[in-house]
């Protein structure tokens, strides 16, 4: 699973996920990618199963690259617990994304699999999402 | 009359609002600039930009800006897209002067079939999609093309392997690799587990039927 390898700062505020993204927007490695079009935390267990999705689809022959990174800490209280005594512990680490970001990018010969691979892994994911080509005319 | 030609109105407002207002009027907002000359702020009909980046020559085209009845010649520097709805929303034109070198990038388009990369269940990784040449703007090529009939697995063709037409000097260096033939992780355990199977396999001539499945 993606998580940071160490960390200045064990918490976190949860920050605000205003606007569209401010880079990533565009294919930079593959053919095809997923690019959000909500904002959200895409976790990294969420993550790893679109990845999964994707690369079991595509079996050997295909090419795929994460372009976002779960370096975000989110806490959580443990249950039924009474409230004070500070914030709670980190519990799973998340990937803040605005729309447009560019989360997966996969290069592969035969595209109708290709999409396919995609539209597999866009089921994994938290936040809508589509399917970007290199080769669409834009 | 040239073709490409591209009617630029200016004396636009700056200004974040402006040009919000002018984009909902199915307009651009652009900027002129190069050849020393100082810059100009100007709007284009987007079906008029659209349609001059529509050639074969992509948004390397030379185009002839019409500004105050005044033709200049011009490559779009940068062009500004919305993330999400991919329309351009705004374009920095380039002034060039015809017989003088300007530093643009050109796509590169892969030609034939892997057939040796393909057999070995590998695939064709391109790593670069376009690549910085010199060339004067009328000898711009659309597209470089590269032949991969020739690409192996572990083999790589490089910008020193690549054959530029006349007039264009590539501004790479020449031991970039511009796309190459690879094996995957899981094609290359598929292979291993192939061959532990032939080594645990009894010898003889079941045994090799059965490896010969496997794989």
């Amino acid at each position: 699973m993606l998580m940071p390898k160490k960390t200045r700062y064990r918490k976190q505020h949860r920050g605000r996920t205003k606007g569209m993204t401010k880079g990533g927007a565009e294919l930079a490695f593959g053919d095809y990618g997923i690019q959000t079009l909500e904002p959200g935390w895409i976790t990294a267990p969420q993550i790893e199963a679109a990845r999964v999705a994707m690369t079991r689809h595509v079996r050997r022959g295909g090419k795929v690259w994460i372009n976002v990174f779960p370096d975000k800490p989110v806490t959580q209280k443990p249950a039924e617990t009474r409230m004070g005594s500070g914030k709670g512990n980190p519990e799973r680490w998340v990937a803040v994304v605005r729309p447009g970001r560019v989360l997966f990018e996969l290069s592969y010969p035969d595209a109708t699999v290709a999409r396919e691979a995609i539209d597999r892994a866009i089921q994994k994911l938290p936040v809508k999402a589509r399917f970007l080509s290199r080769h669409q005319g834009i | 009359m040239p073709e490409n030609v591209l009617p630029l109105e200016v004396g636009r407002r700056l200004g974040s609002g402006p040009s919000r207002r002018l984009r909902r009027e199915g307009k651009v907002p652009a900027t002129v600039y190069g050849l020393e000359s100082d810059p100009v702020s100007v709007a284009v009909e987007y079906g008029a930009l659209r349609g001059a980046l529509s050639t074969e020559a992509g948004t390397n085209a030379v185009l002839h800006l019409q500004i105050l009845g005044e033709d200049h010649l011009a490559l779009v520097k940068e062009m500004q897209r919305h993330p999400l709805r991919r329309d351009v929303i705004h374009v920095d034109f380039l002034k060039v002067d015809p017989n003088v070198e300007v530093h643009v990038n050109v796509p590169i388009r892969l030609e034939g079939r892997a057939a040796a990369v393909e057999e070995m269940n590998g695939i064709v990784d391109q790593d670069v999609f376009e690549l910085a040449v010199s060339a004067i703007p009328g000898s711009i090529p659309n597209n470089l093309t590269v032949d991969i009939s020739s690409l192996t697995v572990g083999s790589s063709i490089t910008v020193s392997d690549l054959t530029f037409p006349e007039g264009v000097e590539c501004l790479e260096e020449a031991s970039t690799t511009v796309v190459s033939g690879i094996i995957t992780r899981s094609a290359l355990m598929d292979a291993e587990a192939a061959q532990s199977a032939d080594g645990e396999a009894p010898t003889g001539e079941e045994g090799d039927q059965g490896a010969t499945q496997a794989g």
